[in-house]
């Protein structure tokens, strides 16, 4: 109902991300009163505390407002649902520029220097980006608690699943594959866990498949580090650094699949596969 | 004897020189220079480069004359270059206020020239005239204000004592006009607006009050028909891009090509290619002015690469649809009808969840210069094969601010290919492949070449008859802008402007 959104937006918002992880609980729990509630032409008598309603409801609005205006400025890089895209996921309840309502409200406001993140203050207005806080927090979400053990994904990483081949964490490993410093902070569970279990549902930019066949007819495969009108350069899973010209080989050519196995579901099991997403998932970087 | 010499040298002059937008008043980009050519490129060699150290994008086209190269950048730059050695003479710089709100970057096309005039647009919407000697202002007008979201990029076309200009901010709920100038005060002669208002012949092709920001913009450089005395320019999209139920009906004049009589400014006739767009396609592709025989018949054409997907050929003289036919995948409308209108197919507009509609929101080609060689009579574009997701948001209009009410799915991939069309019957001569979608402009020269720019920073040189590549050169930065031609002291140079420097190339001195 409109007329609770005249509760100052700034207060709900900051109020209903402050709520501990046990005071989410509660959110969840009175999530479907309030969504029949809000809607309520009349007050909502059944309902014991008008002042929680207001408040809630407001909360909702705030969040839906942001919704809107998050759709259009921000979905071009974060995603229609805030999941990323070229921007960083947003759904993972953790920021790399700070987790607190502050840090995303400055982010917004001031953009992040030497990034594509723009400064929308003077663009927007405070209760606007208020507003997009509220939706962010709405959809950020404490991710599945995960069940693995992270000493034990730290040792598959290591050894028998052979991720540090391809993979760098820090300084150790190879830089054949994305590095993976701070992947816990960029991608969620459920996208680690696909890029784990089905390499091909979404490769980063920049690590395509590239088949170059030979003028003798030689065959090699290898991963993307340039690919143009006129050359390709690449990396096999040894290691070996190859340059081609177009002109000099038979065919060039670039897929927007990944070399990584497909095998790791079949060569890990249950509980080594959660070891290892616990593992990825505390990769957060240095900051 | 006399006038014919006088008649020679001034075409060599205009050979040797590059002085608008599209080299000619019918927009051809072609070169008539052939020191360059399939047997002597591949000796071709970069001659100098100028380090502009402005970032932003560089989409400009540069004017050659009287030994100097004029090159417009980002954010409101300007330099005069000798175009012999590439150093620079003078510059210019005008402060960009703060907001002025810019979909697309602080990019500038390039200057117009008339005498020893220069005249190019501010980002904050305003059209100045320079002294080509000096680079000093001699007058300054202010197109609209750009709080209310109008800017501007486009170079302007020169008609006669006119400096004519189009505007840019559709995605501002602005409402796009055409603005001509008198080239020697700056007064404004007049304006057409892009978008009819209640109560004027088309004004009932915009639901309620929708046309106060109707979009429309006209951020592309038109084309001039002397014999006519007509101009000819694309406009953009109508706003709010995506959501068209704030906006029902054909929404006139966005989308189209409009023929506007260069001594009264009025309409003589308009052509829309896509009614009611919700796909974000700007009707802004270089609308190329070229005499054609069709099926036997000779008519006075005008040729457009739409980015709704369709190659189009008008009459020139009316507005009529002479041909049309598809380049690229197109899944919106199942071809266009004798009457210049798509036949529609069902569920392609936008939606909450998104929908996907091929070609994607850039098009299957966008504003990127093409051109036409009466050599092989052929007509070039680069082009993308993509398809996208669009979604749809309900979105409060607020003066000046983003006016999308929409956006895009995720970037995919695309790739792309430079296209030769013959413009007669529509049809593919060849297409060179890229493995990107085609970020730069094209050149077609007398030499039997075409030359444009990749995403990767290449300059190439492909034949104009087969399409083969035959001469490269990589810059280090990506190629946006269209490459240009021009001749001093008996030596042709290729010119153009890559990452933020620009570069020209030559033979070897022999």
């Amino acid at each position: 109902m409109r007329v609770f959104a005249k509760t100052p937006i700034s207060d709900v918002g900051w109020a209903i991300s402050r709520q501990p992880p046990s005071g989410r609980l509660l959110f969840t729990v009175t999530q479907s009163l309030l969504e029949a509630g809000c809607r309520l032409n009349s007050p909502p008598h059944i309902l014991a505390s008008i002042f929680l309603v207001a408040t809630l409801c407001s909360a909702q609005d705030a969040a839906e407002s942001g919704r809107l205006t998050f759709r259009i400025l921000c979905a071009p890089c974060h995603g229609i649902h805030a999941n990323g895209g070229r921007g960083p996921d947003l759904t993972l309840g953790t920021y790399s520029a700070g987790d607190q309502d502050a840090d995303l409200y400055r982010v917004i406001s001031r953009g992040v220097p030497g990034t594509e993140m723009a400064a929308y203050a003077g663009r927007v207005s405070d209760d606007e980006i208020r507003q997009m806080v509220a939706y962010i927090r709405s959809v950020g979400h404490a991710q599945t608690a995960i069940k693995g053990d992270i000493g034990a994904g730290e040792q598959i990483f290591w050894n028998k699943g052979g991720c540090g081949q391809c993979h760098r964490v820090g300084t150790k490993g190879s830089s054949l594959g994305p590095d993976l410093t701070r992947v816990g902070r960029q991608r969620s569970i459920a996208y680690l866990t696909a890029s784990l279990l089905k390499p091909d549902a979404d490769v980063t930019p920049g690590y395509a498949t590239i088949t170059v066949v030979t003028r003798d007819g030689k065959k090699i495969v290898g991963v993307e580090r340039n690919f143009d009108n006129f050359s390709a350069q690449f990396v096999d899973l040894s290691g070996k650094y190859y340059s081609f010209l177009r002109e000099d080989v038979t065919s060039m050519t670039r897929e927007p699949r990944s070399l990584m196995p497909s095998t790791y579901g079949k060569m890990l099991s249950e509980s080594e596969v959660n070891d290892l997403l616990a593992y990825l998932n505390s990769l957060r970087g240095t900051r | 004897m006399k006038p014919l010499i006088m008649l020679m040298l001034g075409t060599l002059a205009l050979a040797q020189d590059w002085t608008s937008y599209g080299k000619n008043d019918l927009g051809w980009r072609y070169s008539e220079l052939d020191q360059i050519n399939t047997r002597t490129v591949a000796r071709l060699m970069p001659q100098w480069m100028y380090q502009t150290n402005t970032p932003g994008k560089n989409e400009t086209t540069p004017l050659v004359f009287d030994g100097m190269m004029y090159v417009t950048g980002p954010s409101n730059n300007a330099w005069a270059l000798d175009a012999v050695t590439g150093r620079p003479i003078w510059s210019y710089k005008k402060a960009l206020p703060a907001n002025v709100n810019l979909c697309c970057g602080q990019v500038n096309r390039g200057f117009a020239r008339r005498g020893n005039t220069l005249y190019k647009v501010n980002l904050e919407g305003a059209l100045v005239a320079l002294d080509a000697k000096s680079g000093t202002q001699l007058w300054e007008s202010t197109l609209e204000d750009y709080k209310k979201g109008y800017s501007a990029t486009s170079a302007p076309l020169v008609v006669k004592n006119l400096v004519v200009t189009g505007m840019a901010g559709a995605e501002y709920g602005t409402r796009g006009f055409i603005d001509a100038y008198d080239a020697d005060t700056g007064k404004r002669a007049w304006r057409v607006y892009t978008v009819a208002a209640a109560g004027e012949p088309d004004g009932a092709s915009w639901f309620g009050d929708s046309w106060k920001r109707g979009g429309g913009s006209t951020w592309i450089t038109g084309t001039y028909d002397p014999a006519l005395n007509l101009i000819y320019w694309g406009t953009g999209n109508p706003g709010p891009d995506m959501d068209g139920e704030v906006r029902r009906g054909d929404n006139l004049y966005t989308c189209s090509l409009i023929a506007i009589d260069a001594d009264t400014g009025k309409i003589k006739w308009h052509f829309q290619f896509t009614p009611h767009d919700v796909h974000d396609w700007d009707a802004v592709g270089d609308p190329v002015l070229t005499d054609l025989v069709i099926e036997g018949r000779p008519v006075k054409a005008v040729i457009q690469a739409n980015r709704n997907g369709f190659f189009y050929a008008l009459d020139r003289t009316n507005g009529k649809v002479l041909l049309t036919k598809a380049y690229t995948r197109v899944t919106w409308a199942d071809g266009i009808g004798p009457d210049g209108r798509p036949v529609p197919i069902a569920g392609q507009d936008p939606t909450e969840e998104g929908n996907r509609t091929c070609p994607g929101m850039g098009g299957g080609h966008n504003w990127q210069a093409t051109a036409y060689s009466p050599q092989t009579g052929l007509f070039y574009f680069t082009s993308t094969e993509r398809c996208m997701l669009f979604y749809k948001t309900k979105q409060e209009f607020k003066e000046g601010q983003w006016y999308q009410a929409s956006t895009i799915g995720r970037d995919e991939p695309g790739n792309g290919r430079v296209d030769a069309i013959d413009p007669k019957t529509g049809k593919l001569a060849w297409y060179f492949e890229t493995v990107t979608s085609p970020t730069g402009g094209v050149l077609a020269t007398a030499g039997g070449l075409v030359f444009v720019g990749d995403a990767e920073g290449y300059l190439i040189a492909l034949d104009a008859k087969s399409g083969k590549p035959v001469w490269r050169f990589q810059t280090g930065g990506t190629i946006i802008a269209p490459p240009i031609s021009y001749a001093l002291n008996g030596r042709q140079y290729i010119a153009v402007a890559a990452g933020q420097t620009m570069i020209t190339f030559s033979l070897p001195r022999l």
